[in-house]
């Protein structure tokens, strides 16, 4: 049984400080997902839990025990890398087999769980086998297989799907789906793909720059981002953004208005807004829809019909850019104006430092 | 026309090579079949008479049984000298590779030194002295070691750079202590430098002249090479012996080349393309 505890945890190479006070509780038997954008410090922070990289600052608890300066190999964990890291010159079998050959398990026992995670993972035919004579998804697998075999009580997956191939990528991310089901340990996982991050997390850590943007499940993040990058990172396509003034105030709504867009009133924490500050409202593109006399009105500047949606790229008159998705097929053509609204609840309201002000709930 | 075009260089570089390689080797094997007074000539003439065993008992006899004494001091010294290089130079080409401390630099520069400075005999000898080690054979060999290294040190490290470190990151996940990683994973995916190294410095060390010579004075503890010296004087040197002597210390070098032949250019272009 483990969870775990990241209090106020640092990292810094020299001067340059990448990880900057991370604090995370993970209950046992979680799937975390962390994600953000290219070089946000995921990656070092994963392997900050793994012990491969020096922990600067703060403190690393796993179950009950204090990990910052324990060895990589009695923290309880077990890792899968991107590129795999099989060892080249062993078979599936040894590889499998390499982690309870150095902790010394007797010989029977270590076959018996050498064949059982190969029965987990389906790969029994493969174990003869040297890597260079598998599939980059069998590869993957493997891996898979060697991390299981070691029963940790928390796995770390460093984007173990990003070189398969479309298809293999979903076929694999069911199957660690099932194994995190199956096997009921912590999992915590790291990826830039948001299907993945959307699907696999029971909650999702997003990051940006070192610093934890938002914690919590796919659907509250998608529906209350905290702030403006989780918004815009979260949902695809993006969500877009236009900058407004507020108009007036009344009980839990804000009206708002802009060279862009009429008056409406928008759902909001309305503490401390006054008419005339300026703030940032988000509308995701699937909740835009068609409607002569709307509240926004844009020009077309791009259409694609995918028979089943028509994504529209579109000009607004302060040349802000916006995607709208309407349902069902939409002839448009290039250069025409479209009007659009909105329902107000689904709109998101940005104070000036990009904080979020939803509603509160009831 | 066209096939001299075609063939003409391959044909000439083939012959330049044959003449370059084999002639001088046609010339010690024909002169381990004459007698005496026939090599006395110095001629690339065909042997009168087949004298070769004679040749090969005398050499072998020859002061008390001395060449058998100097293989075994040849085996000795090449196998612990080269066992010694294998090890500590990879050892030393994967810390360098993969510990990236401010001392690098410093290293290399030794490195670089060992490689481009000429060893310093007299002071080398004052130093074995002191340590009570000239004239023995663990000391030559402690000396080959320290003279091969650097070579073999940077075949070693830049093979070290292909190895991807999620490899050593996932033994040390796996349980792995730094022996571990580097005996079980690192040094097994070092096989065809191994061999390379093998080869070249096993060569090298077996025909190894000057240092033996230098610092392993007296008869009981000669090297191969150092036996040439039995057939050999300003005045009066047995050519037929000489040469069957040369022939037959070649034989070591030969097999272990012919035996690794293949690994060798595999191990030269490893890491040139990743497979
Ligand atoms: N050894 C190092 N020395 C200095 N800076 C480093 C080192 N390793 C990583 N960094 C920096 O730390 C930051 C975070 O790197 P990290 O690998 O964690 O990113 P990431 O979120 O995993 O990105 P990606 O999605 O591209 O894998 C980057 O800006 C990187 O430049
Ligand atoms: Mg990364």
């Amino acid at each position: 049984m483990a969870g775990l505890e990241l209090k106020s945890l640092h990292k810094s190479y020299g001067n340059v400080e990448v990880i900057k006070g991370v604090d995370l509780t993970v209950e046992h038997g979680e799937f975390v997902v962390f994600v953000g954008p290219s070089g946000c410090g995921k990656s070092t922070l994963l392997r900050m839990i793994a012990g491969l990289e020096d922990i600067t600052g703060g403190e690393l608890w796993i179950g009950e025990v204090l990990c910052n300066g324990v060895e990589p190999r009695d923290r309880g964990i077990a890792m899968v890398f991107q590129n795999y890291a099989l060892y080249p010159h062993m078979t599936v079998y040894d590889n499998v087999g390499f982690g309870l050959k150095l902790a010394k398990t007797p010989k029977d026992v270590r076959d018996a769980k050498i064949r059982e995670a190969a029965r987990i993972l389906q790969m029994e035919h493969l174990l003869e086998r040297k890597p260079s004579q598998l599939s980059g998804g069998q590869r993957q697998r493997v891996a898979i297989g060697r991390a299981i075999v070691r029963k940790p009580e928390v796995f770390l997956f460093d984007e173990p799907l990003s070189n398969l191939d479309a298809a293999l990528r979903v076929e694999t991310r069911m199957e660690i789906a099932k194994l995190h089901h199956d096997l009921g340990a912590t999992m915590i996982y790291v990826t830039h793909d948001q299907v993945e991050a959307m699907t696999l997390a029971d909650k999702i850590v997003v990051l940006n720059g070192g610093v934890v943007q938002q914690v919590g499940a796919p659907i509250e993040l998608y529906q209350r981002p905290a702030n403006l990058f989780v918004a815009g990172f979260i949902g695809s396509p993006k969500m877009n953004f236009v900058s407004v003034t507020v108009e007036a105030v009344s009980a839990g709504r804000v009206a708002v208005a802009g060279k862009d867009m009429a008056s409406i009133a928008i759902p909001a924490r309305t503490d401390g807004l006054k008419p005339g500050d300026t703030v940032t409202l988000g509308i995701r593109p699937h909740d835009l829809s068609e409607e002569s006399g709307g509240a926004i009105v844009g020009r077309v500047a791009l259409v694609e019909r995918l028979g089943n949606e028509t994504i529209i790229s579109m000009q607004l008159p302060s040349e802000a850019s916006w995607l709208v998705v309407l349902d069902g097929d939409h002839n448009l053509s290039i250069g025409q104006n479209l009007a659009l609204s909105f329902e107000p609840d689904r709109a998101v309201i940005f104070d000036a430092d990009g904080t979020a002000r939803h509603p509160d709930l009831d | 026309m066209s096939l001299v075009r075609k063939y003409g260089l391959s044909v000439l570089a083939i012959l330049v090579s044959a003449v370059v390689f084999l002639i001088p080797f046609a010339f010690i094997i024909m002169m381990a079949f004459k007698d005496r007074t026939q090599a006395q000539l110095l001629d690339f003439s065909w042997p009168q008479g087949f004298h070769l065993w004679t040749n090969i008992v005398e050499v072998v006899t020859t002061r008390n049984w001395m060449l058998l004494t100097a293989f075994i001091n040849s085996s000795i010294l090449t196998v612990a000298s080269v066992t010694l290089l294998v090890i500590f130079a990879a050892m030393v080409g994967f810390v360098l590779q993969r510990r990236k401390t401010r001392f690098n630099g410093l290293i290399e520069f030794f490195i670089l030194a060992g490689l481009m400075i000429p060893p310093a005999v007299v002071p080398t000898i004052w130093l074995l002295q002191g340590i009570g080690l000239f004239g023995k054979l663990h000391g030559l060999i402690l000396v080959e070691v320290a003279y091969g290294l650097p070579f073999s040190i940077l075949l070693y490290r830049a093979f070290i750079a292909t190895i991807p470190r999620e490899l050593d990151e996932a033994a040390i996940i796996d349980g792995a202590r730094p022996f571990d990683v580097f005996f079980r994973v690192i040094l097994p995916l070092l096989w065809p430098v191994t061999v390379t190294n093998i080869v070249v410095q096993s060569v090298a060390i077996f025909n190894d002249f000057t240092n033996p010579l230098y610092y392993l004075p007296g008869n009981a503890n000669a090297t191969v090479q150092l036996t040439l010296y039995n057939f050999q004087s300003q005045f009066n040197t047995s050519y037929n012996l000489l040469f069957t002597n040369i022939a037959l210390i070649t034989i070591p070098p030969l097999v272990v080349f012919l035996f690794f032949n293949r690994q060798i250019v595999a191990g030269m272009t490893a890491g040139a393309v990743k497979g």
